[in-house]
């Protein structure tokens, strides 16, 4: 097994950088989940990973051997692409041991490698099928067999999910995990979609407009975002912002702007360089409370309008008006709505950031 | 259903005139054909007659026999045969590669040969033809199929390229780069996968390149001028030449070279003219 | 027979050999250059010239082709070259480029043997004097005289066969270009509009209609040619038999007509436009059927009528099918020889029928005159050239009226 190092690797096509100065190292055995909007640069650093980019210039390193001028062929490392890349005119069984001929292992060890891998996957019934005679799951699941067998040092996923209906991506989605723990193997895997990211990653890198802006665990990604975009990224429904500015009353510190004045029961970062009046602050919908709560560290009152109600069953979605922001609050569905109401904001899990920078300042 | 019923007469008439100028339209296409069939199956002694019956009295197939057994058709044939396989065979395989790296390459000089291919279709065949005469007489290839090879290899290679280049680029690349991580080398991806997947352009192009030089005249009639190596084409303008004598044997003879051509070429026609249409529309 | 096919069977494999030399010798020039970058000149020079140096050895061992001195003063340059190449790459080398080139470079060589090389041959022809007279000593000791323009001052004031002359050439072929694109675009456009309509038969029709164009030329040619015969072809049976029952119209002018020999440019014509046709007719049938049927149904909601449909949706989007084919097709009649060769080429056969390019085939085959030819084939390119300028610079104009 492997890890993987990037130092300071560039991407450039023509005069525009793509990616810059990527920094970033894998761990053997981790699930790592780079995820972003596209254009962020996260399928192109996978392809470079994999040989099929050109690197221009820092490392890459897999097992501290720098493979930037190996042909992919040679990086022993495997990849499922977003459209499976079967080979229309091999059979499901020839598609999956393509690789193991073309390095000429020998047929009783391709067979057996090409059983257990239809095993683990089942798809042993469709080993004389072509591709087209199969479903896209059915499809998805040969191409990361074909990965399997391969028993490569690293798996490389390009958004293998992102073909798939909602209900099936759910289903392959535990499949991948309980395969990650089976195979116990370093996995890179590229994405767009945050859910997908929190559920399978043992680390995640969020990714964008080429630089990498946070590495961590889903629940470090989650609870502490470095910045405005890591913020607004992760999480589903997506975090409220409010812009403001910060005043010390006394001893005390305040966000204010024209609908609040809250406390902020924190201090900010040491050193932390931003501007104070122009700072945004950041709750996550279920972090809005309509009604006290003594178990939470609730702020001070702030006084909103309702714009609109869904239901969602079990939730109920509330838009608000707050000022000239506009806020989401997730309450339970038996919560009775009027046209205005009071929330408190949960002040552990709210963030400030510079309006400028992004940067997060507590 | 009102609505039907009233358009229903006019729409009757309408479509009978359609009838009428379209059999009209085949009789004139086809009647040449028909006449050919008609001569040949003619017995001896009344091949030159005014008479326009397409089957004519007392229809004989000695014409066949004797366009067979009295003349070199079958050699002609044979010659035919060999320059054009040849001819396509070089042409496919210069085409298939060419046609890849134009698809797959971003190389200084690829929108210019692109362009310098089409160009080429703009020079006048008949304007090279006494250079190359010369080349090919200087190295003494007259009235060879070497000759006639080279003469040919090259004139439908630019078309080829076009037509393969379209083709490839319909192939999703990361069927490549999926063939490339598993270990093949780049030419190894196009030879094992994108190869086996363009078969239908390759049997085009194939196809092309044979009709072309199958079917060929006017440079045949420059490089070859030994009996024994003519082609067929140049084998039938023979016969035809000496109008009265071997009329039936000319008739013969065209027929059982277009009965063959005609199946291939109606099973073919459709992608062809795609494949015409695509490489002038894109250039 | 049986030792004929062994030896044109030997012959055929020589030829494929001979290719797969070449071929391997290029790549072998090319992988050596991509690959040795960073090394001196010399070592891959040296590698690649020797399969070349191979095949020269072959060429001269074989036979007549080249004399050992030639092969000797082919290899020097060939090495000079090399040398020079080779530093060069050495700076300028981009190993990913090998295989682009390599694939490539078999197929363009030949393209530059065959098509570009004569091409300037022909200008050296043309400045120089090949005829019949000067063949022999040529072809021994490679010397021509040169002459200047004689050759180009000779196309506009000499017959290029016997009588015509270049401007009747050029008004003929002219006409001849014009009318027979007229009656493909007609034609085809016609036909393809009655097969466009949804009735029995139609794949039937279609096929019977692309006969002509499916037909070997030269036999289609030949059996039409045929039926212009003045005494045993149809029209002029029918001619006769018609004249014979209406005695009417005979004495309005009717009668058997010298097809061959008195009508022989509309003979060839009219041959012409029926070959052609149904080539169009594909292109244009095809144009239609991509027209979705929608944009009608919502002309028919709008109240237009049939000539408004077909002026205002059915010619606006034929006109991306319709302008290559309609180029295409002008360049294709306007070059070509076979229609006219094919009827009028044999010996006795009359000059009133030729246009540019059959003149051209004549005067180099027929009468001989190639450095004559060259010359005048060097003016028909330029002809061709200027006109194709003019008509993308009107094709681009009327784009723009459209977009």
């Amino acid at each position: 097994m492997a890890s993987v190092t990037f130092s300071n690797v560039k991407k450039i096509y023509g005069d525009n950088e793509v990616l810059h100065k990527v920094n970033l190292e894998i761990q053997d055995k981790e699930f790592l989940i780079l995820v972003g909007p596209s254009g962020c640069g996260k399928s192109t650093l996978l392809r470079m990973l994999a040989g099929l980019e050109e690197i221009s210039s820092g490392e890459i390193a897999i097992d501290g051997q720098v493979v930037n001028d190996l042909p992919p062929r040679d990086r022993q490392l495997a990849m499922v692409f977003q459209d499976y890349a079967l080979y229309p005119h091999m059979t499901v069984e020839e598609n999956m041991s393509f690789g193991l001929r073309i390095r000429k292992l020998p047929q009783e060890e391709i067979d057996s490698r090409v059983m257990d891998a239809a095993n683990t996957l089942q798809i042993q019934k469709f080993l004389k099928r072509k591709p087209r005679q199969l479903s896209g799951g059915q499809r998805q699941r040969v191409a990361i067999g074909r990965a399997i067998v391969r028993k490569p040092k690293v798996f490389l996923f390009d958004e293998p999910l992102s073909n798939l209906d909602a209900k099936l991506r759910e289903e392959m989605r535990v499949e991948l995990a309980k395969l990650h723990k089976k195979l116990g193997a370093t996995m890179v895997y590229v994405t767009h979609d945050q859910v997908e990211a929190m559920t399978l990653a043992s680390r995640i890198a969020v990714m964008h407009a080429g630089y990498i802006q946070q590495i961590g665990t889903p629940i470090e990604v989650y609870s502490r975002p470095d910045n405005i975009f890591v913020a607004g990224f992760i999480g589903s429904p997506t975090m409220n912002f409010m812009d403001g500015s910060l005043e010390t009353e006394g001893e005390l510190l305040y966000f204010k702007n024209e609908a609040m004045k809250l406390r902020v029961p924190f201090p900010l970062c040491e050193g932390a360089e931003f501007d104070r009046n122009a700072v945004v602050l950041g709750v996550r919908p279920e972090d809005v409370y309509t009604e006290r709560k003594l178990d939470k560290n609730l702020g001070d009152m702030v006084r909103a309008k309702v714009e609109v109600v869904e239901l969602l069953g079990h939730r109920k979605n509330v838009y608000l008006e707050c000022g000239k922001s506009r806020l989401l609050a997730t309450v339970p569905a038996l919560f009775k709505t009027e046209e205005a109401m009071f929330l408190w904001f949960d002040m552990d899990r709210v963030h400030l950031f510079d309006k400028a920078s992004g940067k997060r300042i507590c | 259903m009102t609505e039907l019923r009233r358009s229903t007469p006019r729409f009757k008439w309408g479509i009978f005139a359609v009838h009428a100028a379209l059999i009209l339209a085949c009789v004139i296409n086809i009647y040449p054909l028909l006449r050919i069939i008609s001569v040949s199956l003619r017995p001896g002694n009344r091949l030159i007659s005014t008479d326009l019956a397409l089957i004519p009295d007392g229809a004989t197939l000695l014409s066949y026999v004797s366009v067979i057994k009295n003349t070199n058709f079958l050699l002609w044939l044979w010659n035919s045969l060999i320059i054009t396989v040849a001819t396509s065979l070089i042409g496919v395989i210069l085409a298939s590669t060419a046609g890849y790296a134009f698809s797959r390459f971003r190389f200084p000089g690829n929108k210019l040969g692109l362009t310098l291919l089409l160009g080429t279709q703009m020079i006048p065949a008949g304007m090279l033809l006494l250079p190359l005469f010369l080349m090919v007489m200087k190295l003494g290839l007259i009235n060879t199929y070497l000759g006639m090879v080279i003469a040919y290899s090259v004139s439908s290679l630019p078309f080829s390229i076009w037509i393969l280049k379209g083709y490839y680029d319909t192939v999703p690349r990361s069927l490549e780069e999926a063939a490339m991580v598993d270990g093949t080398t780049q030419f190894g991806a196009f030879y094992r996968i994108v190869l086996p997947l363009s078969t239908p352009a390759l049997a085009i192009a194939f196809l092309f390149n044979f009709t072309a030089a199958w079917n060929e005249y006017l440079v045949a009639r420059v490089i070859l001028s030994n009996s024994a190596k003519y082609t067929w084409t140049l084998g039938l303008f023979e016969l035809q030449g000496q109008f009265i004598t071997q009329w039936g044997m000319f008739a013969a003879g065209s027929v059982l070279i277009t009965i063959p051509v005609l199946m291939v070429f109606l099973y073919s026609s459709k992608w062809l003219v795609s494949g015409l249409t695509l490489g002038s529309v894109k250039g | 027979m049986n030792s004929q096919v062994l030896l044109s069977l030997l012959e055929v494999l020589q030829m494929v050999g001979f290719v797969a030399f070449v071929t391997l010798w290029i790549e072998a020039y090319l992988y050596v250059h991509f690959n040795f970058p960073k090394k001196s000149w010399f070592l891959p020079a040296v590698l690649s010239v020797v399969p070349f140096a191979v095949l020269l050895l072959v060429l001269v061992a074989v036979g007549p082709v080249i004399t050992v001195g030639q092969a000797v003063n082919i290899y020097l340059y060939s090495l000079l070259a090399e040398a020079l190449l080779s530093s060069f790459f050495r700076y300028k080398g981009d190993k990913k480029l090998a295989l682009p080139y390599m694939l490539i470079m078999p197929g363009f060589v030949g393209l530059a043997l065959l098509i570009a090389y004569p091409l300037v041959f022909e200008v050296y022809l043309a400045f120089h004097d090949l005829k019949l007279t000067t063949l022999k000593v040529w072809s021994e000791t490679g010397y021509l005289p040169f002459v200047n323009f004689e050759h180009f001052y000779d196309v506009f004031t000499k017959s290029p066969l016997s009588e015509v002359s270049f401007w009747q050439l050029l008004g003929r072929t002219l006409w001849w270009t014009v009318v027979n694109v007229f009656f493909h675009v007609a034609g085809g456009l016609a036909l393809a509009l009655l097969l466009n309509n949804e009735i029995r038969l139609r794949g039937l029709y279609r096929t019977l209609l692309v006969i002509p164009w499916a037909m070997p030329c030269v036999v289609a040619v030949l059996a039409m040619r045929g039926e212009f015969h003045s005494e045993y072809g149809f029209i002029n049976i029918m001619i006769g038999r018609l004249t014979d029952a209406f005695p009417m119209l005979a004495q309005l002018g009717m009668h058997k007509v010298q097809w061959l020999s008195q009508h022989a440019f509309l003979t060839c014509t009219i041959i012409n436009v029926w070959l052609g046709i149904p080539f169009m007719m594909v292109v244009i049938l095809g144009g239609l059927q991509s027209i979705p049927k929608s944009y009608y149904e919502a002309a028919s909601i709008d109240g237009a009528s049939r000539f408004q449909k077909f002026r205002h949706v059915t010619l606006p989007l034929l006109r991306p099918v319709l302008a290559p084919a309609v180029t295409l097709g002008t360049v294709w009649t306007f070059n070509n020889i076979n229609v006219i060769y094919l009827v009028t080429g044999q010996s006795g056969g009359t000059e009133e029928a030729d246009i540019l390019v059959s003149a051209l085939y004549k005067a180099a085959f027929t009468f001989n005159r190639f450095s004559y030819s060259a010359a005048f084939a060097l003016v028909i390119f330029v002809l061709l050239a200027v006109i194709s300028l003019m008509w993308l610079k009107f094709s681009k104009g009327t784009e723009s009226a459209y977009d």
